[in-house]
């Protein structure tokens, strides 16, 4: 059954904007960086030069954290917008497939383009790496983390945007919290680590990044499942 | 007596405080095409998404094809097709596609897309964006949706609602072909008695959340009590005199109304009249059409 959801899904986002935009943003943030590097190659070379990859890698995620959380707002809210628009949910809801099943369609479609972004993010860093002369000794491991931790840290918030755009017919509400709340998380660094904007940055007073990604699954996860109960327990409008 | 496919019991929903839907007694035939009646926010369209499992009754119980809603909700679903007020559609999608993003859900042959867009005769804008199409155009396409999945019972809510004559007759045809050619039961909603009148067998009349009547059509009809218009020369005294005679007539613009229940005692009326030399110029049965008995039991239970 999921898979025939997902299937319709994929095919309710063609002609969309969404799939452009799941690759302006990685290419966004990369053509910038690439912008940077050549402008001031030899000044940022010189800077970074005991680790050119990792001084890549760094500028890379400074940018693709704050574009993540934006993307994760603008996403969400598109997608739940396709049955906003002419109020499908009554027609869809009225198939025989369960609610929860459709919202977590709805869950998994986002999380899984997002996936998509984080990786070509990874693709786009190592080219530019290359075109930039940094060698082959590429840190795939560090470049791994950078991209996807702050994606796994973040599903809170992707858990929030989707709840909250699915379930308001208006998306200035979503739009506006999840705007403010990338604002938010630039200036993190130094909030209490228990404040969810702040895990994207892997931030925490154990210096470990893994426990903002633990902590960020396991609340995310938890979100996921409140919003699926009280989207399965609330009248369709 | 054929089977039963829709049956609810105190069905009640209730916002705030009110009761928009109010204890309703709902019973829809196989075969028979239902006409749910009622006024602006009578709670048609409130009742017709219980019985969809899109809201949950605050009180009573539904049975589709004789299973619970709240237990076999979907394997209800399966057998159901839906229209649910204005059509929901995904404009940047051509028709084809709509149809698609639902065939897939139901687990449909690809060819019934083709068969229910011939259905509809949409199918040569199939390809267009449905953003583009007329009311009426969208409107088939829900009804087009709505027959994917093979459906046994079809539920419409308002489907002529905002279309013009021309669309009304066009979805009016298609929704009374279905019964004979499918064996599809139907139940439809609206708020024009005269747009049903023409294809329903069952009505049900709703109004503030209450049903106030559901039987057959040919029932309805028969309430048309009917009158007879007697138009004298000086009605005022002719009204006294028949009351004298102790015959309470209405006096309405210098009319007689006399209730059409015997015809011996309309002869008395006139005879009476006649020897006291009143001239009589006309003497009509008036008749109320089906939109006035309507009227007026929504008018009735609603005190508009
Ligand atoms: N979600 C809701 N919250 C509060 N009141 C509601 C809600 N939905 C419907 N109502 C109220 O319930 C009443 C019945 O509404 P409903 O839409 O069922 O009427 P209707 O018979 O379909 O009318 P119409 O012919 O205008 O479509 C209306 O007074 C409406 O304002
Ligand atoms: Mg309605």
């Amino acid at each position: 059954m999921i898979t025939r959801i997902m299937a319709s899904e994929f095919l309710k986002i063609r002609r969309k904007m969404i799939l452009f935009l799941i690759f302006l943003g990685p290419f966004g943030v990369i053509g910038l960086q690439a912008f940077n590097f050549g402008l001031r190659y030899d000044w940022l070379t010189k800077v970074h030069k005991d680790d050119l990859w990792g001084g890549l890698i760094g500028a890379v995620s400074m940018l693709s954290i704050p574009t993540l959380l934006m993307g994760v707002t603008i996403i969400t809210s598109m997608i739940a917008n396709i049955e906003h628009q002419t109020n499908a949910w009554k027609q869809l809801l009225a198939l025989p497939i369960s609610k929860k099943k459709v919202f977590t369609g709805k869950i998994l479609l986002t999380v899984l383009l997002l996936f998509v972004s984080c990786l070509l993010l990874a693709v786009g860093t190592i080219v530019l790496g290359l075109l930039l002369k940094f060698g082959i000794n590429i840190p795939l491991l560090y470049l791994i983390k950078m991209c996807f931790f702050p994606f796994l840290a973040s599903m809170p918030l992707v858990a929030l945007q989707i709840w909250l755009a699915i379930t308001m017919k208006n998306q200035a509400v979503p739009l506006t919290i999840g705007i403010v709340g990338a604002i938010l998380s630039l200036y993190s660094t130094n909030f209490p680590d228990w404040v969810p904007w702040k895990w994207p940055l892997l931030i925490n007073d154990w210096g470990k990044p893994i426990y903002s990604v633990l902590v960020g699954l396991v609340t995310g996860l938890l979100l996921f499942f409140i919003s699926v109960i009280d989207f399965n327990r609330k009248d369709v409008k | 007596m054929s089977n039963v496919i829709i049956e609810t019991n105190k069905l009640t929903k209730t916002f705030g405080k009110k009761n928009v839907v109010d204890n309703v007694d709902l019973k829809v035939r196989q075969g028979e095409i239902y006409g749910f009646l009622g006024p602006n926010g009578a709670g048609k369209t409130t009742t017709i998404r219980m019985l969809l499992g899109l809201a949950r009754p605050t009180k009573g119980s539904i049975h589709i094809f004789g299973k619970d809603i709240q237990q076999e909700k979907y394997s209800i679903l399966k057998k159901v097709g839906s229209l649910v007020e204005y059509p929901s559609y995904y404009g940047h999608l051509n028709a084809y596609e709509n149809l698609e993003a639902v065939r897939i859900l139901l687990d449909a042959p690809k060819s019934k897309i083709d068969e229910v867009l011939s259905i509809v005769r949409l199918t040569k804008e199939a390809k267009r964006p449905v953003r583009g199409f007329s009311l009426g155009m969208k409107q088939r396409l829900g009804i087009a949706t709505a027959l994917l999945g093979n459906p046994e019972l079809l539920i419409l809510d308002e489907p002529t609602n905002g279309l013009d004559p021309s669309g009304i007759i066009e979805i009016r045809e298609l929704i009374k072909s279905m019964p004979k050619e499918h064996g599809i039961t139907i139940i439809i909603s609206s708020h024009l008695l005269s747009e049903i009148d023409q294809m329903a067998t069952q009505v049900g009349i709703i109004s503030q959340g209450q049903m106030i009547f559901q039987d057959s059509l040919s029932k309805l009809r028969e309430r048309s009590k009917s009158k007879i218009k007697l138009t004298v020369n000086r009605a005022e005294s002719a009204w006294k005199t028949l009351l004298s005679h102790g015959y309470t007539t209405e006096l309405m613009q210098k009319n007689l109304f006399i209730n059409n229940d015997s015809d011996d005692q309309i002869a008395k009326i006139i005879k009476l009249l006649v020897q006291n030399d009143f001239s009589i110029y006309r003497a009509e049965e008036e008749k109320k059409s089906l939109e006035e008995i309507f009227l007026d039991l929504i008018g009735l239970e609603g005190g508009l």
